[in-house]
């Protein structure tokens, strides 16, 4: 039974970590709950795109907000579902870094062909 | 269930002439990990070291693509890895030519439920660990 109105579960995840820099995100809270403030400070972007980010996160199911005092802390839900998706977002950063690193050496070939 | 990760790469020249990238051991040290032993043949030891961390495993397959750059020539690398405290996952490395040059497809798929429960499927009985794998991966 769901009630009309109810977003696909599995759509709103995907949607939500089609973007990196929302998966740096999680992997980053996955690491350590923090606040969107803490977060703004170690990622190259706004405080405002990070807020804008986590609302995408939060209600992808990805997120809780925890308040403590006058802060919002973010923690990555705890569910089987939370599992593999952090596990996806590792991943993924992973590949993109040996990508792009590898892309790099593509390049590099191109110009100066080894053989 | 089966997480999955898919990334594709557009690379210049052809599938013969960048499969060293995935397969010669100074190519993969400039991107792939930090050091990497590879024995390539099916049921081979794959060895990966990324800083402190450790991962090994085994060689699944390895198909050499044709010379040339007819579209759809093809080459393909899959081999398991697993880190010490970690589940196995798959990677496949796969190298197609198109038009402007080749795709590398990269796969790598963790089949959560069964390999939590069986482990790592070793090559030691080669043919029963080759086709362990895929059975493991279509679950």
């Amino acid at each position: 039974m769901s009630a009309a109105g109810d977003r696909d579960p599995a759509g709103a995840v995907f949607e939500a970590l089609a973007d990196p820099m929302r998966r740096r995100l999680l992997q980053t809270i996955s690491t350590s709950p923090s606040t969107a403030t803490e977060l703004a400070g170690e990622l190259p972007i706004s405080r405002q795109a990070v807020a804008k980010h986590l609302t995408a996160l939060s209600q992808a199911g990805l997120l809780q907000r925890e308040r403590s005092g006058r802060d919002v802390r973010y923690h990555v839900t705890p569910a089987p579902l939370s599992q593999a998706v952090s596990w996806m977002a590792d991943v993924g950063g992973q590949w993109d870094e040996r990508l792009s690193r590898l892309a790099a050496l593509g390049d590099r070939h191109r110009e100066r062909p080894r053989h | 269930m089966t997480d999955l990760i898919e990334r594709e790469l557009s690379l210049p020249g052809t599938p013969a002439q960048l499969w060293p990238a995935l397969t010669d051991p100074e190519w993969l040290r400039s991107w792939l990990a930090d050091d990497v032993a590879l024995e390539l043949r099916p049921g081979g030891e794959a060895r990966f070291r990324f800083g402190d961390e450790l991962r090994e495993g085994w060689v699944e397959e390895v198909t050499p693509p044709a010379p040339g750059s007819r579209p759809g020539t093809t080459g393909r690398l899959c081999f398991w890895w697993q880190a010490a405290d970690d589940s196995a996952s798959r990677v496949s490395l796969e190298l197609v030519a198109d038009r402007d040059g080749t795709t590398l497809r990269v796969v790598e798929a963790r089949p959560l439920a069964v390999l939590d429960l069986v482990g790592l499927p070793m090559p030691g009985d080669a043919a029963g660990g080759v086709r362990y794998g895929p059975a493991l991966i279509a679950a």
